[in-house]
């Protein structure tokens, strides 16, 4: 059993005047143990919804979802939050880091709350921090940090505790061309752990590492592409104005 | 010009997208400025019944008093001596007519199965020039044996005319009721008084009754003129030497102000209490626009960007918040005049119906500026915070930013505290303002409860106080004062509790709100919803231990203001001890209440919120 998610027929409503937006309209979607897989379409379209949803950020509507085999659509909010101190790092567009804390306090709050120590933590932290090229900013708050610094301490927080799968919604939105490279290294790292990795992109250069592209339109996958080794960004984006989507 | 039309436009509209936030403080304030305008209406509100007396018996302008103990033989030589003197008040040229001298005989009168001690004040059956007492019941002294009671002494005896009363042992009957500006009522006014003939006198004489001095009372052409003809005879005032009696003169004004001491006495208790509270709604308005300028800040931010102006973005919240001080100082001072004259009618000395004195401006002043003092505290740190920050600063962030570690966190994160614990202590000690902020609120709130519970020990105290022997009827009215006093004080209690309540209501609410993104964040990491509960009660419970370790000695020291070694000690240990811990009890389950709410939300929502 490869499956890391499967998602069955996932729907997501919002309500509105008149009827209900489906964000998320009855999307299937399976990835596999070290496959990493991007996720491009119009701003709107769900891509975010779709990853908070196979986070347990927010709940379905309908469908059923499936996380490293067991069946998790129907978890509480406690249930959820336990299955992801394991399971699941999020890199956020917003960043979202706790801004009491400093960077290196972020990083380390996962393996914290997962129960290990806290010198284990720091030492972990300091290493991925060090890996992004951050590390002489661990000790400052989010408030102090430009918004790249900030992205980098947010793909070392969903890291450090090693998930089976890390959703990450825009995770170079922020960073010049060097860094960019060093977070598509390290999630080049995840696919030999065998960890999962799912990107929300805009960026073709990002979404053409991936092995698959899911392109989505109005809450729904109208296209998966599959990306062979060393596909180029203009082959993405040829393939996205091939459907009429963004890139 | 236009920049305050401006500020009012934005203001109107503030109020109107936050209704709740309003009237939470136009609440907090109003409480203040309602206990602080009873106060005001009260003051004053026995004046006008007082003064329809004094016209209506053409009461005196200066009167001229000689007392001796009645147990005391009394300097008989000097009485004569001083009553021989006192012929020279009514020859100055400013007295336009004369009462007196009335001779004052000292004995007992028999109430309630108990003796009183009384006062009868001879009198032919008149007219008089000057306090000629008015008659609410039977007739006035004429022929024939009899005595008329002054009507507090009449309704405490429940004795009307054609009854007997017993003076000396013996029964008289009763002529008539009278009042007068002469003497306050009994039976907070002691001894209590009849007044008799000449011929009554000498019975009552001959019954053991013995002279305890002389009143003698004078008209002036222009009664504003009493102080200064007081002041030009004082040599006539005797109140030292060896002998015990004493003799003085008393203006119709200062015996005006003495004749109510009961409404007076509520009246400066409800006067203290308003400025309590008014001293807590300071702290309860600061959480509460601190908390608003927090989730504003960003809307300071877009105001400066469009180009309005600091001094405007300062207009804007002074315009909002004065405009509440505004309704809470007329909704205060309506109140007060509602109100006082129905606290005032239960009053033992009150010669009539109260009436509210008229609404002066400075009354209006006194009640508005507390009203507007709290608001200008409580707006314009936060108010001046927001303009200082730079204009880019305040649209992108949601609050101020945290401060940067410091060595206590480390200390309890390395001392073993478990997670959520080391989260809230880290959330306090990294925002120091927001933590004395609300520390300062909470204090206030404890300190004041702390006080209401020594006022109502002491008050217990000097209600089971042994009564003096021979004073039953008049200590039966001081009981009733005690009470009103009690009941006034239960109510502040209540008050305090309530805006203690709103208080951490406001903290609590502000304080979820704040957390609400980073828990969300916690929550995506993999923190449970209990978890970030705790994280947020732990956060705030630094603000109420520094409250409970600040405000119990502060509200002694308060009570030690206040008592001046009049009252009884308070014995308050064990309630002290309970209120330290039912405080931070409470607290944090004010506080878990929308920690839980949020907890249950679903996090990506709660992700987005500002």
């Amino acid at each position: 059993m490869n499956q890391v998610i499967e998602a069955r027929g996932l729907v997501r409503r919002y309500p509105a005047e008149g009827s209900p937006i489906r964000a998320v309209d009855g999307v299937d979607l399976t990835v596999e143990a070290g496959e990493t897989v991007s996720v491009m379409g119009p701003s709107g379209c769900g891509k975010s919804t779709l990853l908070h949803l196979l986070g347990g950020l927010e709940r379905p509507d309908a469908g059923e979802l499936y996380l490293g085999g067991q069946r998790v659509d129907g978890l509480s909010e406690t249930q959820w939050a336990v299955l992801r101190r394991g399971s699941v790092g999020f890199v956020f567009q917003a960043f979202h880091l706790v801004d009491e804390l400093t960077a290196v306090e972020n990083v380390e709050l996962p393996v914290l709350l997962l129960g290990g120590s806290r010198r284990d933590a720091r030492r972990r932290a300091m290493e991925l921090l060090e890996r992004l090229g951050v590390a002489e900013r661990a000790g400052h708050l989010p408030d102090r940090l430009s918004g790249g610094e900030r992205q980098r301490v947010a793909v070392a927080r969903a890291l450090i505790n090693q998930p089976l799968v890390v959703l990450a919604d825009e995770p170079t939105g922020n960073l010049d061309s060097r860094a960019t490279g060093e977070i598509l290294r390290l999630f080049a790292e995840l696919r030999e752990a065998r960890q999962a990795l799912l990107i929300v992109t805009h960026d073709a250069r990002v979404a053409s590492t991936a092995h698959r592209l899911l392109t989505m339109r109005d809450g729904a996958i109208v296209a998966q592409t599959r990306l062979g080794a060393g596909t180029s960004a203009a082959a993405v984006l040829a393939s996205l104005a091939d459907l009429g989507g963004e890139g | 010009m236009r920049s305050l039309r401006l500020a009012g436009r934005l203001a109107a509209r503030n109020l109107r997208r936050r209704p709740g936030q309003a009237l939470l403080l136009l609440l907090t304030l109003t409480i203040a400025t309602g206990v602080l305008g009873v106060a005001m209406s009260l003051y004053g509100s026995a004046d006008q019944p007082w003064n329809r007396v004094w016209r209506a018996t053409d009461g005196f302008h200066v009167s001229f008093n000689v007392y001796h103990p009645p147990d005391e033989p009394g300097d008989r030589a000097l009485v004569e001596r001083l009553r021989r003197r006192a012929s020279q008040l009514t020859r100055a040229p400013e007295v336009v007519g004369v009462g007196g001298p009335w001779t004052h005989l000292y004995g007992r009168i028999q109430i309630a199965g108990g003796d009183e001690d009384l006062t009868a004040e001879l009198r032919d059956p008149g007219p008089y020039q000057v306090d000629q007492p008015l008659v609410t019941a039977g007739q006035w002294l004429g022929q024939g044996d009899g005595v008329v009671l002054e009507s507090g002494l009449a309704a405490t005896l429940d004795a009307a005319p054609g009854d007997t009363v017993t003076l000396q042992g013996r029964p008289f009957p009763v002529r008539g009721v009278a009042m007068t500006v002469s003497r306050g009522r009994f039976p907070l006014s002691r001894p209590a008084q009849v007044w008799v003939t000449p011929q009554t006198g000498r019975r009552l004489r001959q019954l053991g009754m013995t002279p305890e001095g002389f009143e003698l009372q004078v008209r002036l052409a222009d009664p504003a003129d009493a102080a200064a003809f007081a002041d030009a005879h004082r040599s006539l005032e005797v109140s030292e030497g060896s002998s015990s009696l004493i003799a003085f003169l008393e203006t119709w004004q200062h015996r005006r102000a003495e004749s109510h001491s009961d409404i007076d006495i509520l009246a400066g208790t409800l006067f203290a209490v308003g400025t309590l509270i008014a001293i807590l709604t300071i702290a309860t308005a600061a959480v509460l626009i601190a908390g608003r300028m927090a989730a504003q800040i960003r809307q300071v931010g877009t105001l400066k960007a469009v180009g309005v102006t600091p001094r405007q973005v300062v207009l804007v919240l002074l315009v909002e918040h004065l405009a509440i001080a505004a309704a809470a100082t007329a909704i205060g001072l309506g109140i007060g005049r509602l109100l006082a004259p129905r606290i005032a009618a239960t009053s033992v000395t009150l010669l009539g119906t109260p009436e509210p004195p008229p609404l002066t401006w400075t009354r209006v002043a006194i009640v508005a500026a507390v009203a507007f003092a709290v608001v200008l505290l409580g707006t314009v740190r936060p108010a001046l915070r927001g303009i200082r920050q730079s204009t880019l600063r305040s649209l992108v962030s949601g609050a101020r930013p945290p401060r940067r570690p410091g060595r206590l966190a480390r200390l309890v994160a390395n001392l073993g505290v478990p997670l959520p614990g080391v989260l809230g202590l880290r959330s306090a000690w990294r925002r120091p303002g927001r933590l004395l902020t609300n520390a300062a609120g909470l204090t206030l709130g404890v300190a004041m409860i702390v006080v209401a519970l020594a006022l109502r020990d002491s008050l217990e105290l000097l209600a089971h106080t042994p009564p003096e022997p021979g004073h039953a009827a008049s200590d039966a009215a001081v009981t009733v004062l005690y009470d009103q006093i009690r009941a006034i004080i239960l109510g502040t209690a209540g008050l305090l509790l309530l805006l203690g309540t709103i208080n951490a209501v406001i903290v609590a609410t502000f304080a979820a709100r704040d957390a609400a993104r980073n828990h969300a964040v916690l929550r995506a990491l993999g923190a449970t919803p209990r978890q970030t509960v705790t994280a947020l009660i732990v956060s705030q419970l630094g603000a109420c231990a520094i409250a409970v370790v600040a405000g119990i000695p502060l509200g002694l020291g308060l009570w030690s203001l206040m008592d001046g070694g009049d009252l009884p000690p308070v014995r308050l240990p064990a309630a002290l001890l309970l209120l330290a811990v039912a405080v931070p009890v409470a607290f944090a389950g004010i506080v878990g209440v929308p920690a839980r709410l949020l907890a249950r939300q679903p996090v990506a929502p709660l992700l987005a919120y500002e």
